[in-house]
């Protein structure tokens, strides 16, 4: 809509922009912590349920592992949307609308990581 | 003098708490001139009715009024020592390094995450929610002795 794009083009002007949740960074923040608390209460309780082969605490240290991927983000309406993802996730998950097989997704990587030095890069085929 | 005071005192507490006490205990009270017979379960709860009755040879009185269980009451050392433990468990912490001034960000070096879940474990110590508005606040071991004590309520 109108009010995206022009967020999109005006990258260095600060606009004043329609918030999904928070207003600010640290609102934002919260709700993130209030995310990770829900499910680091969550982990035992799934390990229990879905009769996992993992323990405790590498079910929290994935959890850290898939938080601390996005730490880097500063937008709070990019934040906001993760932490609706993280919800809907953590809501599957505590109702068991979840399988096994789709909780233990999180335990092995699907894509390969991308060649970032030349020697890995050549190997691919692209030489720069 | 104050024995006798107190044993007119029980005499006319016995009508209306027979129907409280057991039928144990308003044989007791009757029986007013026994040797100290201990039930350790009636003193253990008021160790102040307790010290009285050793020195007053009253063994009955004690057992007149309602006991409940409880913990024993929170002092600010014991709050601290059971957060330095909690702390010293943590094992991203270095328990040589921890002191009760040390802060989490900048002398430990840990994450806002990190001090979530530590929060989270002295909740769990205590028994108690803290809500994130004021836990995002307790950066070292020393607030977060004193916000739990103004919670619990306790003293110095």
């Amino acid at each position: 809509m109108a009010s995206t794009a022009a967020t999109r083009t005006a990258a260095g002007a600060a606009k004043v922009v329609k918030p999904i949740f928070s207003r600010d960074l640290d609102e934002a923040k919260r709700r993130v912590r209030e995310l990770y608390r829900a499910w680091y209460r969550e982990v035992p309780n799934t390990v229990a349920m879905f009769q996992l082969d993992i323990t405790t605490r590498q079910g929290r240290d994935k959890v850290r592992e898939m938080f601390d991927k996005n730490k880097h983000i500063t937008d709070p309406r990019v934040i906001d949307m993760l932490v609706i993802k993280g919800k809907m996730e953590l809501q599957e998950t505590i109702h068991v609308w979840k399988q096994k097989t789709h909780i233990m997704r999180y335990f092995y990587e699907s894509e390969e990581p991308r060649p970032t030095d030349f020697l890995s890069k050549f190997y691919r085929g692209h030489d720069q | 003098m104050a024995a006798r005071v107190l044993q007119q005192c029980v005499r006319s507490f016995a009508r209306p708490s027979l129907r409280l006490c057991s039928s144990n205990l308003a044989l007791r009270v009757t029986a007013v001139q026994a040797v100290a017979v201990h039930r350790p379960l009636s003193f253990a709860a008021d160790s102040r009715r307790t010290r009285w009755l050793v020195q007053s040879r009253i063994p009955s009185v004690g057992v007149l009024c309602r006991q409940y269980g409880d913990l024993p009451p929170l002092t600010l050392e014991t709050i601290k020592e059971r957060v330095m433990y909690v702390l010293k468990l943590y094992d991203k912490i270095n328990p040589e390094k921890l002191q009760t001034s040390s802060h989490f960000m900048k002398d430990l070096g840990l994450d806002s995450l990190d001090q979530v879940e530590i929060i989270m474990a002295m909740e769990d110590e205590f028994g108690f929610e803290i809500p994130d508005a004021e836990a995002e606040k307790l950066m070292t071991p020393e607030e977060i002795v004193q916000y739990i004590a103004d919670k619990k309520d306790v003293y110095e």
